[in-house]
């Protein structure tokens, strides 16, 4: 089932939204305190030039500081933003000398700037001040005593200075979001553009069509391109697989049907009853033997094609093969072999299997065995158990199945070489479906007498363990 | 201006039944009454509800009074360095009114105190002098005048006085800024014993009386008036540079009225009020679009572009500077002596 969880060009705007918005109050703040930053060195350095262009005007005349305060600093002072101003000439004991408000500057701060150049933040007269302070070291003929020059204004033009370049990041900001937003939007287009090819590939596909893809794909694609080529050989195998077996299946079917067609146009043209007594036992034989291989067919078609989920339980596996020895042992077929089962083992023998299937397992292997073998031969059963598997073996003393032959043995209609027999050649075949269901290891090789040893491990269940 | 008026109250109340609700309105202001009439009166045909209180004061008692006392609704005066000083102290409130907005910028600072008047700084002289010289029309000839004519001139020159005079000390900083050879002029006056006084007017009556035969410096406004009711006064605008002076006025902080204070500046500011300012007082409006005989732009075409206003901006600041003042009175008392002996 496909479930759509979002889409991807919303996953990566909301990933967009986050850094961004996050990033952005970053920048916002950053902007903002650049902005009064650089309006407060821009005016502070006005302040600076009014006090400097107020020391130009400053001499001493016979003992007494003469002060004329320029027009131009005072201009200077109020800025085209029409400030109010402050300016305060100080004498070395921190006396006004000449001041226009009547503001007193707080000696700590006259300490402050007799050392370096000063600036303060003051708030007099009902308003913000920006003031600055600085020393002047005069000279006259009598006195040389420094004086301070203290000159400030109110804080309109920086505010506005400040709100002005606050607002032109912000709008810059704003562009630049706009802009990321929309090439990201496109991006994502073009980023997803191999994304529709590929679907677009997929879409034009016939049912049939089972050949690799052809396509461009970007790396990050690759892995599922692979994927899905792996799933098209995958099904190209099993659509060739069914085909085979269902060729395979009609020949196999057709040659006992042509015998039966020939055995009995024979018998039409005897006149005997014993002629046709014979020929409808022989007939008889063969619809047997024909119905035994069609169920085969199907079961071997029922394996194989059943695919999906399948109820298993806890199987005691030495139980179940002495119940299913004790009923094939009674069979006719049984009768001209030796067929023995070896000591069974203590421990538990369980495993997770289908019983039915189990069952249908072990008969088609001793079926083999008894079908492959001459008569006399012995056949032996065992079960055996270790750490983490369980295993079951059949093994018989008979001709054996030369070495070449017996890595074909587990496909369908392999007789292994032998054509004098009535065996089907699909009895391995039913047994490897089998064991594939139950995830047991199949192997044949040739056994300590010469015979065919077929060992199945299974993997061990603890009990209790439920699926 | 006319002291025996600084304590006159009138009361320009229209006899209204609605009389009784007046919102009163506090005007200090230097700016003589009786010229200033026809714009009180033209007020209160617009405003019935407002009874206005005019009080003509002296610049220094104004400004004593902008920081002393009961605070005024409205302050208005033509010593515009005291004026700026006490909105730079914070004494103003800042106005946004259509017409505040409108106001040319370099007729207002801080957009709470404006220039509303446009008075050319100007010389006069009595027909007396015109008879013996060729009258001065620029401030060399001025200088001129005084170097040639020592005799005939002496003790018949005038101008203001800058220790009493606000506006006479603003107006000789300025001359002082625009050219060092100011200095020469005071020194000729000073030769020629020149006669101070504290207003125009006094000037103007001097010349009248033949007391006087040249005034230096008097308010064009004044003047120009005073000229037409008396023909012996001829009025000369200096051709090299002729000062500009401005009335100020500005809204106090504390002003118990201050509606009624903003609906008076917005009317001085207005089309209406200048119009009238224009038209029945000599005071010259500022404003472009106002047609009359007293406009700035009337003037510029009569006189040519060599007006320079006096700039209102912080640097008037530094005129009221005491350590500056000090400076320059010192220099002025040096100067205006300085031919003494030699004469």
């Amino acid at each position: 089932m496909i479930e759509v969880t979002g889409s991807l060009k919303s996953r990566l705007a909301l990933w967009l939204l986050v850094t961004v918005s996050g990033l952005g109050a970053l920048l916002l703040l950053e902007a903002y305190f650049g902005a009064r930053n650089a309006a407060q060195r821009a005016f502070d350095s006005q302040l600076e030039a009014a006090g400097l262009t107020i020391a130009e005007g400053i001499q001493w005349q016979g003992g007494q500081p003469v002060v004329k305060i320029p027009a131009a600093a005072l201009s200077i002072l109020a800025t085209h933003h029409q400030e109010r101003v402050f300016y305060a000439v100080l004498d070395a004991r921190g006396e006004t000398i000449t001041a226009d408000l009547d503001f007193s500057v707080p000696a700590a701060w006259q300490d402050a700037a007799a050392q370096r150049p000063v600036w303060r933040d003051a708030r007099f007269l009902g308003a913000d001040w920006r003031l600055h302070g600085r020393e002047l070291e005069s000279a006259g003929w009598q006195t040389q005593d420094p004086v301070q020059i203290w000159v400030g204004h109110t804080l309109s033009g920086r505010r506005a200075l400040a709100h002005e370049l606050f607002e032109r990041s912000v709008s810059r900001f704003l562009a630049m979001v706009l802009l990321a937003g929309v090439l990201m939007l496109l991006a994502m287009r073009a980023a997803l553009t191999p994304m529709r090819r590929l679907r677009h590939l997929l879409r034009q596909r016939t049912a049939e069509d089972m050949r690799p893809l052809d396509a461009r794909v970007p790396e990050e694609l690759r892995e599922l391109a692979e994927t899905l080529d792996t799933l098209f050989a995958r099904q190209r195998d099993s659509h060739d697989a069914l085909l085979r077996f269902t060729a395979d299946a009609s020949h196999q079917l057709k040659t006992p049907l042509a015998g039966l067609q020939h055995t009995s146009e024979l018998a039409l043209e005897e006149r005997s009853p014993e002629a046709w007594h014979e020929a409808l036992t022989m007939i008889h034989r063969r619809a047997a033997d024909t119905s035994r291989l069609a169920s085969q067919l199907l079961s071997l078609a029922r394996l194989r094609h059943l695919t999906g989920h399948h109820e298993t339980q806890c199987v005691e596996l030495a139980t179940l093969v002495r119940d299913t020895l004790l009923e094939s042992a009674a069979s006719l077929a049984a009768r001209d072999h030796d067929l023995g089962l070896a000591p069974l083992p203590e421990a538990p023998t369980t495993i997770r299997g289908e019983p039915w299937a189990l069952r249908e397992l072990l008969g088609n292997l001793i079926d083999n065995a008894l079908r492959y073998t001459p008569a006399g031969t012995t056949i032996t059963v065992r079960v055996k158990r270790d750490a983490e598997s369980v295993e079951l073996v059949v093994e018989d003393d008979g001709p054996g199945v030369p070495t070449a032959w017996l890595g074909r043995l587990h496909q369908p209609f392999e007789r292994g070489g032998r054509q004098d027999t009535e065996g089907s050649g699909l009895g391995l075949a039913i047994v490897h479906s089998i064991a594939l269901r139950h995830a047991a290891e199949l192997s044949l090789e040739a056994g300590d007498q010469g015979g065919l040893r077929v060992r199945l491990r299974f993997p061990f269940a603890a009990t209790g363990t439920t699926s | 201006m006319k002291t025996w008026m600084a304590a006159l109250l009138l009361t320009i109340a229209p006899v209204l039944a609605g009389a009784a609700q007046a919102q009163p309105l506090r005007i200090e202001a230097a700016l003589d009454r009786e010229v200033v009439q026809p714009l009180l009166d033209a007020f209160a045909r617009q405003n019935p509800d407002i009874e206005v209180h005019f009080h003509d004061r002296s610049t220094r008692e104004v400004d004593r009074r902008v920081a002393a006392g009961p605070p005024p609704d409205v302050v208005i005066s033509s010593a515009m360095p005291w004026q700026l000083a006490r909105v730079n102290q914070g004494y103003a409130r800042r106005l946004d009114t259509p017409e505040t907005r409108n106001w040319p910028q370099w007729a207002k600072w801080r957009d709470a105190v404006f220039g509303f008047t446009f008075e050319p700084i100007v010389m006069a002289y009595r027909l007396d002098l015109a008879r013996h010289m060729l009258p001065p029309t620029t401030h060399a000839d001025l200088h001129d005048l005084l170097d040639t004519h020592p005799a005939l001139l002496r003790g018949r020159v005038t101008t203001y006085s800058p220790s009493v005079s606000g506006i006479g000390y603003t107006l000789f900083q300025q001359d002082a800024r625009y050219s060092s050879r100011f200095w020469d002029l005071v020194a000729a006056m000073g030769a020629a014993d020149v006669a101070l006084e504290d207003e125009t007017r006094a000037m103007l009556e001097g010349l009248t009386q033949g007391r006087y035969w040249l005034g230096y410096n008097l308010l064009g406004s004044y003047a120009m008036v005073w000229a037409q009711d008396h023909p012996e006064v001829m009025v000369q605008v200096p051709k090299d540079y002729a000062l500009v002076l401005m009335r100020m006025a500005f809204v106090h902080r504390d002003a118990p009225h201050p509606r009624a204070a903003i609906r008076f500046m917005e009317f001085l500011l207005s089309r209406a009020g200048q119009r009238v300012l224009a038209g029945q007082t000599p005071l010259f409006s500022i404003r472009p679009d106002v047609v009359g005989p007293y406009t700035a732009q009337r003037l510029r075409d009569q006189v040519g572009d060599h007006l320079y206003p006096i700039p209102l901006d912080a640097s008037l600041l530094a005129f009221i500077d005491p350590k500056r003042r000090a400076a320059f009175m010192d220099r002025w008392r040096r100067e205006i002596n300085i031919l003494e002996d030699g004469d």
